[in-house]
């Protein structure tokens, strides 16, 4: 290393040797802009978890979001919580997002890695390819067809494969990929490594912040999507989360809210009050978001050193 | 750790040295044969993807073919056989969308939407990461991280409910406002300012999420250039100019160019949720347009041909704006060759 | 980027399902029965004579007197609970023991798989019914996608405004449905008893293209929309419900107060439509008095309502949430005082009432009894169909097989006051609810877990309004009120034919919706209204105009 890294000054923070103290202004720059940010995340955030935790009266007298915690009242998510189908539903959501994400990821990489260098054969079209379906999409019938001629309702394939390719993902993961200096693939190469080789012990490692962020994508993906499940899942203890809390979500908007002369019995009678029912069903969609991201941002380590790898 | 690599003393040969890419492989010289023996394994590798988007992809894609129909799902024998037998119609869809001058009206204020997020919303979450890569505890970066990817999990109709509960007529700052005894300002339903609102809105969602993609680009780049470029005396901004950024330029462009790819699509939900509070000329946009004029309708040729027409333009712009990137001397999405 | 980050490439229709869109369009369009079209389409009608043929001859099912008689096609009351109940379907519907497949909507949270409600009514019914249960917000999309690749249950159950949005479904009818007229004509009905105890004129809404294609699930009430208020915060201000329009305008002043959060009014347009005397029930067409035909736009009672809406936006009198998003949550700002007057559908009282009255037992929600915008000058109330949604058998099931799903449906059609109606409608005795002194059932944790509506909807059934013992005046409150407006009631001169609006026609709505809109908002002047309204014919209308007629003509009307 050079020599002033070795004349280490007197400090406490994790700020490398070579890089000059930060100036008062700037902090303070920063502080204000990062603590903006934050707060204008987390006080929505707020009155979203308080309004879950409260009950009708306060809501009603409230005229809908809360602010200020008037009481602790767990309805909502009691409700949510023994509505029967929810544990169900979870089950499904975690077993098709994590098959679904592994089988993203590994098709993902592998096509990723075989379209990042140029030049060879079918290149571009096969990128075209790839890149078309960024811009045409499927029909609602024709894809129903297709899933369902494959044997695939009432199959959690039906929820991974028809969504297992983002072209997007695709790409931006390429992108990564092709940054890699050329060199490290020539000594590879020279010492007789093949592509699988190459992919395994110098790419991937090389690009673990990219990917892990690829992965969180999809498992996002898989995590978030319904719309496959109304097509293709008609068995109730087959419905992923997303789904099922859909239905809470939307459970006040019965059609004679909306002008038809028609009153569904029970609707009215069930007690949940319904705008707590639908902030619990945001926190309850939050928390695997919190869980799942500090194991992607691990991987954003700086320091990634090229280097270490060649030498 | 190992020592790093020498480093050259200038810091800009030092970035141009990072961001140098992978070496085209020369193609002209050699016979397909000679190719395929030698890219096969690379090939192989994308058969997978290609599979699955061939089946779940592009067959369901041949149903586009109702842009050219007037589509009748209930002729012939079995579905198929509607897609065969319906009757076809030529450009008649088309023309339906093109002889209206609202639907280009409509296309002009989704182009204005997309320029205005464009220079106002493409380069906030790349600030944002490099705010967030700058600073040192690691406590308090993960901490604004997973904060603020949090509001794109909220799905529009609550982030517009939330910004009507902080903005709106009734919302936290007009009451306030009012208690002070001053006339509330019309934030949700001023059709001049919807395009603030809008973009405001999108960044609100969405900026946290689309940082990390450049934190992981930015989580890519070799510390030891920063270290070399400090030894040589380069200050923080210009290590920012000389290193970061073009550590984060094949990601930006890339991005940059599938945007304008999208440039036709600014989203749906949000304009439909909110076009009746400004009115059709600021919140009509090409997506809620053809919902209004062709699916809500049941006139699914003239959703189809509109989904034609946008994936025309997409490609024209996306090779439009990668022959810009390669004036540049960027690689952007596809390489010269 | 926003779009493809989530790395799923659905289609986007699906968004109008989840924001309730797909049914809220009704509300804010006006447009009641909407109207299905393609690029080339001629229209469709089916002629009232051709439907005279098919139908069921009626039978009286109704087994209890009610306490509330409701004037037709206004439904009866039921104030009290019968003390006994009748056995209306002795033998079992379901005898070759294989599983009736059923697809029917609900709004709320699906109920678990393992259900006693269901294993109860089954059990009743001899048989098994496996429900596919639908989320009645996306159900058009789902619908739309089955009907296309001609993949339905045996029973399938559609609501009335997702047939408006089916593409061809006059012709799909008849591709995927079974005819149900060689099974229910006339008095062949008879071996299905408590069918013919359905609405002859739901029954006629149940033909398409000649021939009878459904059971029919009869309207509650006539009224597509009822003008709320809340008559405790009245009462306590002793502010009198409005029975002119100056009077309404005068409620407005007095209840809204910003300062404190309040506003006077939710979303009633649709309601000061009615008030100013602006008919047309047909998708807004009516035949004036010297046989025109005219749609609502070109009358100056609509002018006149709009102008007032201009009014009441303008003098901020309608609360900003609802004047700002669809989103809007009117019942919430309703049960809190935010808001003491809205418009919305007949069922929402019921719906409504009893949550507010747990937590603020001082509330009362009352509808405005039907006034006219001036003295003298009387309302128009617009006419509902007869019929809101269907149950269509899967076609080419057999003589046998159609039969014994039509034994289902009858059984599913049991009235008021029998055994199968309590089963359906509450469970079973002791499992889901409890009796209280007076014998009326009150319904369990498990109730509200299990219970979906599944049968009810599969079946339709003479339709009744009952309270609950939360809500003990509603019944009696909600006949007498729509037994009042029936005289208002508008006499649609096409009830009875199925419409089928051509496909450009459709299309120049929702502009002109837009337009209107703007007006209302203050976004454009009031002047601009003849305007949009010519621009409106030139567009369409007055083509549309000349189909409308042409399908009375075409029908000796």
């Amino acid at each position: 290393m050079s020599a002033d890294t070795a004349v280490r000054p007197r400090r406490n923070s994790l700020r490398p040797a070579w890089e000059e103290k930060p100036t008062l202004l700037g902090q303070f720059g920063k502080g204000t802009i990062l603590t903006v940010v934050v707060a204008a995340v987390l006080v929505p955030l707020w009155v979203v978890v308080i309004t879950s935790l409260s009950s009708e009266k306060t809501i009603n007298a409230a005229g809908g979001y809360v602010f200020l915690p008037r009481e602790f009242d767990p309805t909502a998510y009691v409700v949510i919580f023994s509505g029967g189908q929810i544990t169900d539903a979870i089950l499904v959501s975690t077993v098709v997002t994590i098959a679904g994400t592994a089988l993203s990821l590994f098709v993902t990489v592998l096509a990723a890695y075989g379209l990042s260098r140029p030049g060879t054969l079918g290149h571009k079209p096969i990128l075209f390819y790839f890149l078309l379906t960024f811009l045409i999409y499927p029909g609602m019938i024709p894809s129903y067809l297709v899933v369902t001629g494959l044997g695939m309702k009432d199959n959690l394939l039906a929820l991974i494969l028809p969504t297992a390719i983002s072209a997007f993902n695709l790409v931006v993961l390429r992108a990564f990929f092709m940054s890699i200096p050329g060199e490290l693939y020539d000594s590879a190469r020279m010492d007789g490594a093949g592509e699988l080789r190459i992919l395994t012990r110098i790419v991937l490692p090389l690009s673990k912040a990219v990917t892990a962020v690829i992965g969180l994508f999809y498992a996002v993906g898989y995590w978030n999507a319904f719309f496959n499940a109304i097509l293709y899942i008609d068995r109730n203890d087959l419905q992923p989360v997303q789904r099922v809390l859909q239905q809470f979500i939307l459970a006040g908007q019965s059609p004679s809210t909306s002008g038809a002369a028609i009153a569904i019995p029970g609707l009215g009678s069930s007690v949940p009050p319904s705008l707590a029912i639908k902030m619990a069903v945001v926190v309850v969609t939050i928390v695997p978001a919190l869980v799942i991201y500090p194991f992607v941002q691990r991987h954003f380590t700086k320091g990634v050193i090229v280097g270490a790898v060649k030498g | 750790m190992v020592s790093a690599p020498p480093i050259a003393a200038e810091p800009r040969a030092a970035a141009k040295k990072a961001k140098k890419k992978v070496k085209a492989v020369p193609r002209r010289q050699l016979s397909f044969g000679q190719r395929l023996r030698r890219d096969w394994p690379l090939l192989l590798m994308c058969l997978p993807a290609m599979l699955l988007l061939l089946v779940f992809h592009y067959v369901p894609a041949l149903g586009n073919v109702i842009a050219f129909q007037d589509y009748n799902p209930f002729v012939g024998d079995d579905p198929l056989e509607a897609f065969l037998y319906s009757e076809w119609i030529g450009f008649g869809n088309f023309e339906y969308l093109f002889k209206n001058p609202a639907f280009w009206d409509s296309v002009v204020t989704t182009l204005s939407i997309t320029a205005f997020q464009l220079v106002f919303y493409f380069p906030i979450p790349i600030l944002l990461a490099i705010l967030l890569n700058s600073i040192m505890s690691p406590r308090i970066r993960s901490l604004v991280q997973s904060v603020v990817y949090l509001p794109h999990f909220f799905s529009w109709v609550l982030v517009v409910s939330l910004f009507q509960m902080m903005l709106g007529g009734a919302g936290l700052l007009a009451q306030t406002v009012r208690q002070a005894g001053y006339t509330p300002p019309e934030i949700m339903t001023n059709p001049d300012t919807f395009m603030f609102l809008v973009t405001s809105q999108a960044l609100w969602k969405d900026a946290g999420w689309g940082m990390i993609v450049f934190l992981a680009a930015l989580a890519a780049i070799d510390t030891s250039l920063y270290e070399a470029a400090a030894a040589d005396g380069a200050g923080r901004w210009r290590r920012m100019w000389h290193i970061t950024l073009p550590g984060l330029r094949s990601v930006i462009v890339l991005l940059l160019i599938l945007r304008l790819g999208d440039a036709l699509n600014v989203g749906f939900e949000q304009f439909v949720l909110q076009r009746e509070m400004v009115g059709r000329e600021a919140a009509e946009v090409l997506d809620t347009y053809v919902y209004y004029q062709g699916i809500a309708v049941q006139q699914w040729g003239v959703g189809a041909a509109a989904g034609l027409f946008k994936a025309v333009i997409g490609i024209l712009l996306i090779v439009g704006a990668n022959k810009l990137a390669h004036r540049f001397g960027e690689q952007g999405i596809y390489s010269k060759s | 980027m926003r779009r493809t980050l989530s790395g799923a490439s659905t289609n986007r229709r699906n968004f109008l399902g989840l924001v309730g869109l797909g049914t809220a369009s009704l509300a804010s369009g006006g447009a009641l029965a909407g109207c299905s079209k393609e690029p080339t389409s001629k229209g469709s009608a089916t002629t009232a004579e051709q439907a005279a043929g098919v139908v069921p001859n009626f039978k009286d099912s109704t087994l209890v007197q009610p306490d509330v008689k409701g004037v037709r096609p206004m439904a009866d009351g039921y104030v009290k609970y019968p003390a006994s109940l009748a056995d209306a379907v002795t033998e079992k519907a379901i005898t070759s023991g294989k599983p009736v497949t059923a697809s029917t909507p609900w709004w709320g949270p699906a109920p678990p798989a393992a259900n006693k409600l269901v294993e109860a009514v089954n059990a009743d019914m001899g048989g098994v019914i496996n429900f596919s249960i639908q989320d009645g917000n996306t159900y058009g999309d789902k619908l739309n996608t089955m009907l296309g690749a001609r993949d339905v249950p045996e029973l399938t159950c559609i609501p009335g405004w997702e047939i408006n949005k089916l593409a061809r479904f006059s012709e799909g009818v008849h591709a995927l449905f079974e005819d149900l007229t060689p099974y229910l004509a006339g008095d062949k009905v008879n071996a299905y008893p408590l069918l013919a105890g359905l609405d002859t004129k739901a029954w006629q809404d149940s033909v398409w293209g000649g021939k009878l294609m459904a059971v029919p699930f009869p309207t509650d009430s006539p009224y597509p929309s009822v003008l709320y208020y809340r008559k405790d915060a009245a009462d306590e201000r002793g502010i009198a419900a409005p029975t002119t329009l100056d009077e309404l305008y005068d409620f407005g002043k007095k209840f809204t107060n910003a300062d404190k959060g309040e506003w006077a009014f939710g979303d009633i347009w649709l309601e000061v439509q009615q008030i100013c005397g602006a008919g047309g029930s047909e998708n807004g067409w009516m035949k004036t008095a010297d046989g025109k035909v005219v749609h609502r736009h070109e009358t100056p009672e609509y002018k006149r309502a709009v102008e007032f809406m201009a009014r009441l936006y303008a003098e901020k009198l309608i609360h900003p949430d609802v004047a700002a998003s669809k989103g809007g949550d009117q019942t919430t700002l309703f049960k809190g005082s935010k808001i003491f007057m809205y418009a919305t559908g007949g069922g929402s009282w019921k719906e409504t009432w009893p949550s507010a009255v747990q937590a603020n037992p001082k509330f009362n929600m009352q509808a405005v009894k039907v006034f006219g915008a001036d003295k003298g000058k009387p309302p128009v109330r617009w006419q509902a169909r007869s019929a809101i949604i269907w149950t269509f058998i899967k076609k080419g099931l057999g003589q046998e097989r159609t039969q014994e799903l039509l034994r289902v449906l009858n059984y599913t059609a049991a009235p008021f006051g029998t055994k199968e109606w309590e089963l359906q409608n509450y469970g079973a005795e002791g499992t889901h609810f409890q009796r209280d002194g007076s014998g009326t059932p009150v319904t369990n944790d498990l109730w509200t877990k299990e219970f979906a509506n599944q049968y009810v909807f599969l079946g339709g059934r003479p339709p009744v309004v009952v309270g609950g013992p939360t809500i003990p005046t509603y019944a009696a409150d909600f006949v007498n009120w729509g037994n009042d407006a029936t005289q208002y009631l508008e006499k649609n001169p096409w009830d009875g034919i199925k419409v089928e609006t051509p496909s450009q026609q459709a299309a120049i709505e929702q502009p002109t919706q837009d337009k209107i809109t703007d007006i209302q908002r203050g976004r454009t002047p009031l002047g601009d209204f003849d305007k949009v309204i010519s621009d409106w014919k030139a567009g369409g209308g007055d083509a549309a105009r000349d189909f409308y007629a042409k399908v009375l003509a075409d029908n000796g009307r």
